[in-house]
């Protein structure tokens, strides 16, 4: 009798409750049994519409079992995926984040989906067809299909009509470049003295937003955030990198138009809905809460030029892990295909906002229907004419951090941006040294 | 000064003149305050109806029509008894196997006698140092490899050894006088019954203040759970949390949100409230030893 009985007790619970949680479930002659990960990068109740999505799935699917597993925020999906996958326990299907499918497919851990494919008798031309041509460059790398645009975005201007009309300003004709854009960030903002009761404009900066942001501007800027064809090289230390986050910069301290500060989305988003802001510029993916919830007119516009129009596209894809036993891969594939089908792709649309991939989508009569009652929804897709892939390099989400740290810095007001931009550059070219070493820097 | 009186009720009489001890009462208040603010704030954003508008979240003052439609949302969204449950098991789980492995380590570095019993506590302590994330991946692998992938034994199995713990154990029974365990050595105990009816009675306000630290960080942890579960019904609080908290494109139903932290919160907060004399003396003493 060493330890009192209570505590052998004890022990002995903590044994039997251990051993009973760490049963497996046993594997049966049942459907297959596939996890789907995903994230939410938007509104909370899209939780509940996959729930919706996955149990009409496995109603119609029953020789499939697929769990839905809610993953965090698009970079923490990355990380559980990635753990998941060296551990040994690859989910059969992601939905991952359109710009991390390069930096996967460069560490071997993304199953090449061609041979489905070819084996459903349909050429790699017909498949990529489906999806809006501007999707197609974060989905196929080294001219393999390695991921299925699920749900997408662009970047949108969005614009409180009641108070552009207030200023005098036509809703009906929004700022094209950004010229106008300044102009009428100055004319909607309001102040009392010295404070601030109305901004003209507000944009979003937080990890993961910022460096999608920088893009957006860097683009309509006339620049490249990074090699499209290559994923060791990005551009923060150049010419139109520079104009774009000084522009961003000259609306906060040289204009004091824009919120001042790196602002998190959601905080942009309340601000506009609450009238705080008469323009924003934010995803397509927050233009349901923005309907649901905006108690004025709102128009949503293309993103202004200062060079050329342009816009990258955002949103995820779906994959499929490397290392998958075949009937999972094949359990997967009827999945993705199934959740990409044009009345799937459209219903997810509808209940997020972000445009459906699959363009026979807006030929459905649904579909149909529902832009008829909301013409604000089809801006984004009128906006995929000047949309080009969202950046994606080696080791995506240190290299974004790279310059969103910088970013951030100055719009917090302490640094400049040229100073800022260089920093980045060398810190972002450190990161990328190895794979440079092992790719465009090795010579035979 | 009504309320200074009010406060001071407890003090002892020879201070109640004197200015330092006012002061201290007085910053103590502010300090509460302080703190406040931001539970007030969820409380009222809880009961705020949508229709008073996303501009009046922001505001202190309470609606007056109060709703319990954002706790039932939040009700809806999550299954906050069973996440509430898991919870309770992953906390409770840690801490049992904690308190045993503590103990006998602790012993074990304050009062035996082995070689390179330094370098190996300083090894020990130097877990502290190291940040979690930077484990996940080799964690996983192990936890995967024992058949515990998706299990709640599988999140619990990393912390069931802690060297702050161990640390806090070492001091404590180092504080213990030798005579009263070689007391009980000459009327024959065993070393586990000298651990078990000397050290362990003597340290149990290190014991609480130990349980004060370990329960709320794995009850706040998200990263870990969030790796290892996969199945719905096996989420702890803060992952089902988070799915009508975690945004990246934009927006948020703060009312929503409050509901669902309130939830989370409480079970802690009326544990505080229960034993709050219990852990604030337990700290006390344990920092005076």
């Amino acid at each position: 009798m060493l330890f009192s009985r209570r505590l052998v007790l004890g022990l002995a619970i903590v044994g039997t409750l251990a051993g009973a949680l760490a049963l497996p479930a046993l594997a049966g002659e049942g459907p297959t049994e596939v996890d789907l990960f995903f994230p939410v990068p938007v509104d909370g109740k899209l939780a509940r519409d996959m729930g919706t999505l996955i149990k009409e799935f496995n109603e119609t699917h029953p020789d499939v079992k697929a769990t839905a597993v809610y993953t965090g925020s698009y970079d923490d999906t990355l990380i559980k995926t990635r753990a998941a996958i060296k551990a040994g326990k690859p989910p059969a299907a992601v939905i991952m984040s359109a710009n991390f499918l390069l930096d996967m497919q460069i560490e071997n851990e993304l199953t090449n989906l061609d041979a489905l494919i070819k084996a459903d008798g349909t050429t790699k031309e017909q498949f990529l067809g489906q999806f809006f041509p501007a999707l197609q460059g974060n989905a196929v790398i080294n001219r393999s299909v390695y991921g299925v645009p699920f749900h997408n975005s662009t970047p949108l201007l969005y614009i409180n009509a009641d108070k552009a009309k207030e200023a005098g300003l036509d809703p009906n004709k929004p700022p094209q470049t950004w010229a106008e854009l300044t102009d009428w960030a100055k004319k909607l903002t309001k102040r009392e003295g010295d404070k601030v009761t109305q901004w003209g404009i507000a944009i979003p900066c937080a990890y993961d937003y910022c460096g999608w942001m920088m893009e957006t501007l860097t683009m309509s800027n006339g620049g490249r955030y990074y090699n499209e064809e290559f994923g060791g090289e990005v551009y923060y230390d150049t010419p139109s990198m520079l104009g774009a986050l000084s522009w961003w910069n000259d609306l906060i301290y040289k204009h004091k138009v824009h919120t001042p500060g790196a602002t998190p989305g959601p905080a942009v988003s309340t601000s506009f809905i609450s009238g705080n802001a008469a323009m924003m510029m934010l995803s397509t993916g927050s233009l349901t809460y923005v309907r649901d919830n905006a108690k004025f007119a709102y128009k949503v516009a293309f993103i202004p030029r200062n060079v050329r129009n342009a816009v990258p596209i955002g949103g995820a894809s779906l994959i499929m892990p490397a290392g998958l036993e075949a009937d999972k891969q094949k359990a997967a594939w009827t999945l993705i295909k199934w959740m990409t089908s044009p009345e799937k792709s459209g219903w997810w649309s509808r209940a997020t906002g972000y445009f459906a991939p699959n363009m026979a989508a807006y030929k459905t009569p649904e579909m149909v229907e529902f832009l008829n009652k909301n013409p604000d929804a089809k801006t984004a897709v009128e906006q995929l004419d000047v949309a080009k892939p969202w950046f994606a390099t080696y080791k995506t989400v240190p290299v974004r951090k790279n310059l969103e740290d910088e970013v951030m810095l100055v719009l917090n007001g302490k640094k400049q941006p040229k100073e800022a931009l260089a920093a980045a550059q060398k810190a972002a070219d450190e990161t990328l040294k190895p794979y440079n070493a092992e790719t465009s820097l090795k010579l035979p | 000064m009504k309320l200074f009186d009010w406060l001071y009720k407890d003090a002892p009489l020879a201070t109640r003149g004197e200015i330092t001890p006012k002061l201290g009462f007085a910053l103590t208040v502010l300090l509460a305050i302080v703190w406040l603010i931001p539970f007030l704030w969820m409380v009222v954003a809880t009961l705020r109806p949508a229709s008073d508008g996303i501009n009046a979240m922001a505001e202190l003052m309470p609606s007056l029509k109060p709703t319990l439609d954002n706790i039932r949302d939040a009700w809806e969204i999550g299954d906050f008894p069973r996440y509430t449950l898991n919870t309770t098991i992953i906390c409770a789980g840690i801490l049992l196997v904690q308190f045993v492995t503590i103990t006998l380590a602790g012993f074990a570095f304050a009062r035996l006698a082995f070689v390179g019993k330094t370098l190996i506590f300083y090894l020990f302590l130097m877990q502290l140092m190291l940040v979690p994330v930077l484990l996940i991946v080799p964690n996983l692998k192990l936890v995967a490899q024992l058949g515990l992938y998706d299990t709640l034994t599988g999140v619990m199995m990393p912390f069931f050894a802690s060297a702050f713990g161990t640390f806090l154990m070492r001091q404590a029974f180092e504080a213990i006088p030798t005579e009263l365990e070689d007391a009980a050595l000459i009327d024959g105990a065993s070393l586990l019954q000298r651990i078990r009816h000397i050290y362990v009675p003597l340290s149990m306000p290190s014991f609480s203040a130990f349980a004060i630290i370990s329960v709320p960080s794995h009850w706040n942890d998200f990263l870990w759970p969030l790796m290892v579960i996969n199945s719905p019904d096996k989420r702890p609080l803060t992952v089902g949390l988070s799915v009508f908290t975690k945004t990246a494109e934009g927006t948020q139903a703060w009312g929503t949100i409050a509901a669902g932290t309130l939830m989370v919160i409480a079970p802690l907060l009326v544990t505080f409230l229960i034993f709050q004399k219990r852990f604030i003396s337990s700290f006390v003493t344990s920092g005076i030893k």
